[in-house]
């Protein structure tokens, strides 16, 4: 355009304007800005027309186009702020106080009401704006005929209109946006979020419909409408589906509404209102298929309600607003990187338009990542429930494929840990449990376990703080088929199947150290193998050494394997002496599965305790065929004497087993009598070998006959020998009984009182005030009042850590740990103060104890500072020193 | 009322399992560093062990025949609250012959002379392999407080020694000098 060639002020040309041209440039301009007033104020009354561009003729005739322009552009402004924008925001004036509410409250106001006045209000700016444009193309047309008339050069009329048209849309849309009300995008929100509901219970209800047949008849059927209504532009014609009827009208409305919106160059606040509406739908409707249920898949649900609700309103609303067209032609060259496969949207027919495609995997991500964070939120309930959740495992694993945002689950579900496992009150059980859970679950979101290391790292952190930890552990590992570990639920039966899964996977898979794994092994392992994911932390080194291995990472938490099968062999030991058969198939069995998993010579020596039990049992019933072979000498004693026959020994080589705790006892003597036969039978049988019996272990079935009653026990040696005393005598002062018995009085006193609880035996106080006298109960009845009846069968009595059978590992730790102290501190009184490495070195070399020194530098710093902490010593610059 | 079936645990030394490990040593010789050793590492364990108050010793760095010990004062006698660092060298034949042991602090007492060295009648000729380092040590702490002045090593020592508060305070001076 020349025109703005004029603006530039050229004083030559002002001299060659005459007096006549001057008076006519002022009589038409004055003449001009009258019509323009009138034209633009007067409601629709074209009726100016003619004298108005007649006065553009006589203007355009100086060369003033741009004063034209620019006067007609600047009352219109004028007008358009009065009359426009000014009554266009009065609409909703009062709505002004939503303006500070949240987008996602409920506004109090009513909706028809709103909906009115927003249709209301467009429509009569739009009028407004129509009519100015109308004016503004007179002006064009004035322009245009001028310029035919003076057949000047061929001004471009399409370029002038195209200007004016612009420059009018841009003062139309800066005026509304400088007078901006803080409430309008609310109310839009709010209209749209209103809008979308409705049409979202009107495409549930089909969506329901569909669903209940076949879900991809039903996808297929929903997506090739979506094609219809691209390869045909004719809107209509896709509505005639009944179906649709309602909710195309709806989308009408909305359409119509949006358009105007864009017409007066809310094109941006238009789009972010009807986006950020149906994020919020899609949210909510996230939210309430998901709920709190982990037993279903719901991903799949969401994708089709995704493709059947958002995406149908949005392939619509493009339609409607002509979108489509222009971006159709362009849209396979001009997909997404992120875009799936164009089928997966539409099989086989057309693409779908780029904005639809946009649309969609926006969506699709937001319902991810809804979905996931839902999910992670409640992870931990989800392991909780595992394997029942394994749905909700699932759909995450789908999730976090496609948001990536692993690092937002590890830190969730660690503090999710902090708070809710590892804390006092949880039960060592429990946290294993949901540690063995968590592996599970992890596992198949993760195969490689980076994560799970992550997550990993302050359970198991946290149970090696336990004192219980290897003892639940072993218990979990062996406890399976024993189905006497009440307390703990299951969780054992889950770990010994991972005792046998993991034999299978062994010979199927073979063990990576393993000089016999063959080449074609190797190769296959090589075909498997694939990168660790971008969060595998390189330091930790490759996936190889970060198996998922759900026995290796519960060894982990103890340490060594070492420690584990130490314990194993104390709870062997305790189970095996207690038993009062031989059978120990389970335990067999139990040893024959540790063995594949930990090598054969560290169980050793639980080998050669359960060799021992049939030794035993083999010894036993040899032993009994001898003495029977022979003359009973012992029945002359009397009826005291008691046959063999009622006595199986189980005999251990008791170096190969744990320490076992013995405490002296008199055996009432027909007990002992027997015994000591059955020894001299064993040494004679066995020579070299003896027998030394471990008098305070053991079971004993005793059957008790009182004058009314008879009752039948199983119970430990000691309680046998207190009660046996008392067959002699039917009362006993504590001291007597207690030195009759061999143990010491605070001993009797505890043990006593199975007796005590079961009735059979009454305290009180003797003369001498310090000593107690305990009475038998003959009658019952005289006792009934006190209501203890005893049942027939009772399992052993007394406190669990009294009975023990043999030393726990934690005792024996003790032990080592004291041997340790006394010779740190040996070494300190003489060599004053000693750094850790000396004092680590001089253990290793000097303390050759049994079991000798084998802990590691960090083991023994901590010990170190367990002392420190004791005040038995100091630490000054890395040295120690004793505290004086 | 009466006891019927007893069902016992019992041990037995297998001597077949152990002697197997036991069975191949060689005859003992009458100077063999393996036994001389492991009978210094039993003594060690049996000392520290036996959490005797007062005396204590530890084979140095590296060498088990090499110890440092350290005694302190009984109570009740002139050398209370004090504390005094030994030496102790065992010979390669121990316990057939005793070990060396000195003093390393000063020690003000009649049968200790400057150097350190020890006048006791079982780290010499009374000397018995049934001895070990803590019967030494425990000998050594009973010397401090009831000296055999017959014989003395430090002469000035013996004649003091009949003036206990003297002595007391001549020890104090010496083994504050001495420390």
């Amino acid at each position: 355009m020349e025109e703005p060639n004029s603006c530039f002020f050229n004083p030559a040309i002002l001299d060659s304007l005459s007096e006549d041209s001057l008076h006519e440039i002022i009589g038409s301009y004055n003449g001009f800005c009258d019509a323009t007033q009138s034209l633009l104020t007067g409601n629709g009354d074209l009726s100016v027309g003619p004298d108005f561009v007649s006065h553009v003729h006589a203007l355009c005739k100086h060369r003033l186009h741009s004063l034209v322009q620019d006067h007609f552009l600047r009352v219109l402004e004028e007008t358009f702020e009065r009359n426009g924008a000014s009554r266009f925001w009065r609409h909703f004036d009062p709505y002004s106080h939503v303006a500070g509410l949240n987008k996602n409250d409920d506004l109090d106001i009513d909706e028809d009401e709103i909906q009115n006045v927003l249709y209301n209000a467009l429509e009569e700016v739009t009028l407004e704006k129509q009519y100015q444009e109308k004016c503004l193309l007179m002006l064009v047309h004035g322009l245009q005929s001028y310029q035919d008339q003076m057949l000047e050069d061929k001004h471009d009329f399409e370029g002038e209109r195209n200007y004016l048209t612009s420059k009018y849309q841009w003062i139309v849309s800066s005026v509304l946006m400088a007078t901006l009300p803080r409430h309008f995008p609310v109310i839009l929100h709010w209209y749209f979020k209103r809008k979308l509901e409705e049409l979202s219970t009107i495409m549930d209800e089909e969506f329901c419909d569909d669903a209940s047949q076949n879900k991809d008849g039903m996808d297929l059927d929903e997506k090739g409408k979506v094609c219809n209504k691209v390869g045909e532009m004719d809107v209509d014609e896709c509505y005639n589906d009944h179906r649709f009827s309602e909710n195309s009208r709806l989308v009408k409305n909305i359409g119509k509404v949006v358009l105007d919106l864009r017409n007066l160059g809310f094109t941006s606040m238009a789009e972010d209102a009807y986006a950020s509406a149906i994020f919020l739908l899609l949210k909510a409707k996230v939210n309430d298929v998901a709920g709190d249920d982990y037993r279903s898949s719901v991903l799949q649900s969401i994708k089709s309600w995704i493709q059947a609700v958002p995406l149908q309103f949005l392939h619509a609303l493009l339609v409607y607003l002509g979108d489509v067209v222009s971006y159709e032609s362009t849209s396979s060259g001009l997909k997404s990187p992120l875009a799936p496969q164009p089928s997966s949207c539409c099989p086989g027919i057309n693409t779908p338009s780029e904005g639809l495609v946009r649309w969609k995997l926006r969506l699709e991500y937001f319902a991810y990542e809804t979905l996931q964070d839902l999910r992670i939120a409640k992870l931990f309930e989800i392991i909780v429930d595992y394997p029942e959740s394994s749905p909700a495992i699932e759909d995450l694993k789908l999730c976090l494929e496609y948001t990536g945002q692993h690092s937002k689950l590890v830190e969730s579900f660690i503090s999710a840990l902090r708070y809710r496992l590892l804390t006092a009150g949880a039960s060592t059980n429990d946290i294993l449990h949901q540690y063995v859970s968590t592996i599970k679950a992890l596992r198949t979101i993760d195969p490689a376990g980076v994560f799970l290391e992550a997550v990993g790292e302050p359970i198991r952190d946290y149970l090696r703080g336990r004192r219980d930890t290897i003892k639940c552990i072993v218990t979990m590992l062996t406890d399976g088929t024993g189905g006497n570990s009440s307390s703990s639920g299951n969780p054992g039966d889950s770990l010994l199947e991972e005792l046998n899964r993991d034999e299978e996977i062994q010979e199927n898979a073979g063990v990576d150290d393993d000089f016999n794994s063959d080449d074609r092994q190797a190769w296959t392992n090589a075909m498997r193998w694939q990168p660790d994911p971008v969060e595998a932390d390189p330091l930790k080194g490759s996936r190889n050494q970060r198996k998922v291995d759900i026995l290796g990472m519960i060894v982990g938490i103890i340490g060594s394997k070492d420690q584990l099968v130490h314990e194993y062999r104390t709870m062997l030991a305790e189970k095996l002496l207690n038993k009062s058969d031989y059978d120990i198939d389970s335990e067999i069995r139990t040893l024959e599965l540790l063995k594949i998993h930990f090598g054969e010579s560290s169980l050793q020596k639980c080998e050669i305790m359960l060799n021992d039990l049939i030794g035993s049992k083999r010894t036993n019933s040899i032993i009994k065929a001898t003495i029977n072979q022979l003359p009973q000498t012992s029945t002359e004693v009397g009826d005291s004497a008691i046959s063999m026959d009622v006595i199986s020994a189980t005999i251990i080589s008791s170096n190969f087993w744990p320490p076992i705790q013995d405490e002296p006892l008199n055996l009432p003597e027909p007990v002992d009598q027997l015994l000591s036969d059955y020894a001299k039978r064993f040494s004679e049988i066995k020579t070299p070998r003896k027998l030394q019996w471990k008098k305070s272990l053991g079971t004993i079935k005793l059957e008790l006959q009182f004058q009314d009653r008879e009752m039948q026990f199983t119970v430990a040696p000691v309680h046998a020998c207190i009660i046996m005393k008392f067959q002699d005598q039917p009362s006993w002062t504590a001291k007597d009984l207690a030195a009759a018995i061999g143990i010491p009085a605070d001993a009797l006193n505890r043990r006593i009182n199975f007796w005590i609880s079961k009735g059979i035996i009454t305290e009180s106080q003797g003369e001498n005030s310090s000593d107690h006298v305990y009475t038998i109960v003959e009658n019952m009845a005289e006792t009934s009042k006190n209501g203890a009846s005893a049942g027939t069968q009772e399992l052993l009595g007394g406190d669990e850590e009294e009975d023990r059978s043999v030393a726990s590992v934690e005792n024996q730790l003790l032990k080592e740990m004291t041997v340790y102290e006394k010779f740190i501190m040996g070494m300190l009184t003489n060599f004053g103060s000693m750094a850790l490495d000396r004092i680590h070195n001089t253990l290793k070399m000097f303390c050759i104890a049994d079991p000798p020194y084998d802990k590691s530098l960090q083991q023994l710093q901590s010990f170190l500072s367990g002392l420190v902490s004791e005040e038995k010593l100091e630490l000054r610059d890395g040295m120690y020193f004793l505290k004086k | 009322m009466a006891t019927n079936t007893i069902h016992g645990n019992n041990e037995s030394a297998q001597p077949n399992n152990i002697a197997s490990s036991k069975q191949p040593l060689p005859p003992a010789k009458t100077v063999d560093s393996q036994s001389v050793l492991r009978r210094l590492q039993s003594e060690l364990m049996a000392l520290m062990m036996s959490g005797d108050s007062g005396i204590s010793a530890f084979p140095e760095e590296d060498n088990i025949f090499f110890w440092k010990g350290t005694i302190t004062g009984s109570k009740d006698t002139v050398f209370e609250g004090t504390e005094y660092k030994l030496s102790l060298s065992f010979p390669n034949d121990y316990p057939f012959k005793p070990p060396k042991v000195k003093f390393e602090t000063t020690c003000f007492h009649p049968n200790v002379d400057v150097h350190g060295n020890i006048c006791l009648d079982i780290l010499q000729d009374k000397w018995s392999s049934a001895y070990d380092v803590r019967t030494i040590l425990i000998s050594i702490q009973s010397l401090l407080g009831e000296p055999n002045i017959s014989s003395p090593l430090n002469p000035q020592a013996a004649q003091l020694w009949s003036n206990q508060e003297e002595y007391r305070k001549m020890v104090e001076k010496l083994y504050k000098s001495g420390n």
